[in-house]
């Protein structure tokens, strides 16, 4: 597909012609850049050099922080609740607003003619997830539902009410789904995890705690059943005030329609297959019992 | 193949996975831009000219460069140019059992988890109108509970008067009589309620038999007058 080049405008042909952009052609916008303050050079940042006048302060032996001058302290009379009690086994979820996802779409950093995933919101730099710090995926915010405009297939670990009506208003598609941390670790990086010359393992079932919100069709569980998750669409069509656009008839209807098995990490690569990347083949398992494994 | 693992509840599966793209023109009459730049990934350093593979035979090579996890990170780096045979790196049967034991373990299947929430929330449920209808039912019988500990209070502070009042009028007696108040817990007291209480039965048996020869006359006098 080439189209007939026009001859470039004179700024361009100029611009063109210039040397390369490098460190030795660039410098700051003028007062864009401060110095710093220097301590103990000339006569206002020397002297006491910012110190004050004798005692702790300048003397540098001021006690820890927090204390008081020796009454029990604030952090030390209140009395402990269990407010954080076991909270490095809770799950963490990240939030994504609707805002930030628009902004990522609009500058090309995610793909909304393909489904969206917790890989490619990665890839695009779109969010950070810390499977080490208990981030068990992303949740979307419903911060900028109003200008959200996009349609998309998207997949995330759990999102709000009013962002999945924003989503479903605008003709795209939400599901939420569960990856336990080994699945999510390579979910987020699959390249050095292909790199590890390991077969690629089935995702987990949810625990009991999270099993009842992955089941239900109004959080678009990924265990729900299809038909309770159409109702419950239009139900929060009706909620929300808007009509819910027919997908059938839509031309992306393919590719919205597009959704993972319970037990699949990837589009495309099933578990049990080996990723080579050196010679970009995959590898795929004919022994029985491995198969009915990994595809139990 | 893999849509004859997974097609249990997809409904359409295969879409290659992305290698980098440099831009790509969208369709515009899905309304959705000119032109994205899609993910551009930074290229792989595999290293695949000079690749190390380490002499298994040789005493200098480290222990962990003879490991079965070395050989797998080994075929991912360098594919089949690393002499590691790839039937090696799914588990052995043995391998997989141990693996299937685990998980059967630590992971029961999604109608087990189910059916405990269900049976959880059940039980819930259950205690929660248990508790209700023993509240509901205690409260019916509070009017009646109300209105019985209201009458036995009215009847205590009732006797409670009738017997001061009665207190009041022995005191009374005894002034009238010796002329002075008189201690009640004194002997003349004593003496004084034991006259009276004389006093009483008398009056008492002159009462009943009063009422004996009334009753002895009137059966006798109606056949006096009939005849």
């Amino acid at each position: 597909m080439s189209f007939p080049k026009k001859p470039p405008s004179k700024a361009l042909e100029i611009l063109q012609g210039l040397p390369r952009i490098s460190l030795v052609n660039l410098r700051p916008e003028p007062g864009s850049t401060k110095l710093g303050k220097r301590r103990g050079r000339g006569q206002h940042g020397g002297n006491r050099s910012g110190r004050g006048h004798k005692g702790e302060r300048q003397r540098g032996t001021r006690p820890r922080l927090g204390f008081e001058g020796g009454n029990t302290p604030f952090y030390l009379i209140i009395p402990k609740y269990g407010y954080n009690e076991g909270h490095s086994r809770r799950p963490q979820y990240p939030p994504l607003s609707l805002r930030r996802l628009q902004y990522l779409i609009d500058l090309g950093r995610v793909d909304p003619s393909q489904p969206i995933d917790l890989t490619q919101l990665v890839n695009g730099r779109g969010v950070t997830v810390q499977p080490l710090k208990n981030d068990y995926g992303v949740q979307l915010v419903d911060e900028g539902a109003d200008i959200f405009a996009a349609k998309i297939n998207i997949e995330v670990q759990r999102a709000s009410e009013k962002a999945i009506a924003a989503i479903e208003r605008n003709g795209g598609v939400i599901t939420t789904g569960f990856y336990d941390p080994i699945s999510l670790d390579i979910l987020i990086k699959p390249v050095p995890f292909f790199l590890r010359g390991q077969p690629i393992p089935k995702r987990m079932l949810p625990g009991e705690d999270l099993v009842s919100y992955y089941a239900h069709a109004e959080n678009r569980g990924y265990l729900a059943d299809p038909d309770q998750i159409q109702h419950a669409r239009l139900a929060l069509a009706q909620k929300y005030g808007y009509t819910l656009p027919d997908l059938s008839k839509d031309e992306l209807f393919r590719m919205l329609s597009m959704r993972k098995d319970r037990r699949q990490i990837f589009f495309g690569l099933a578990p049990g297959w080996l990723v080579n990347m050196a010679e970009k083949k995959i590898l795929k398992p004919t022994d029985e019992k491995v198969l009915q494994y990994f595809s139990s | 193949m893999a849509a004859s693992f997974l097609s249990r509840r997809t409904l359409a599966l295969s879409n290659a996975t992305k290698a980098c793209l440099a831009s790509k023109m969208i369709n515009p009459a899905s309304g959705i831009g000119t032109q994205t730049a899609s993910y551009h990934a930074k290229p792989l350093k595999l290293n695949l000219r000079l690749p190390y593979i380490p002499d298994k035979s040789s005493e200098k090579t480290p222990e962990w460069q003879k490991t079965a996890q070395y050989d797998r990170k080994l075929f991912g780096r360098y594919g089949s140019a690393s002499g590691v045979d790839p039937a090696s790196l799914w588990p052995s049967h043995a391998e997989l059992d141990r693996i299937i034991a685990e998980e059967n373990e630590w992971n029961p299947s999604l109608e087990v988890m189910l059916e405990n929430i269900a049976a959880q929330q059940k039980a819930e449920t259950e205690q929660r109108l248990a508790k209700e209808q023993l509240i509901a039912a205690n409260m019916a019988k509070m009017p009646k509970m109300v209105a019985d500990w209201r009458r036995e209070k009215r009847e205590s502070r009732k006797k409670l008067k009738e017997e001061k009042a009665r207190r009041q009028k022995l005191l009374a007696e005894a002034k009238e009589r010796y002329g002075s108040t008189v201690d009640p817990r004194s002997a003349k007291f004593q003496e004084m309620l034991a006259e009276l209480e004389k006093e009483e039965k008398k009056k008492k048996k002159l009462l009943k038999r009063r009422q004996r020869e009334e009753q002895a006359a009137v059966p006798v006098t109606p056949p006096v007058a009939a005849s």
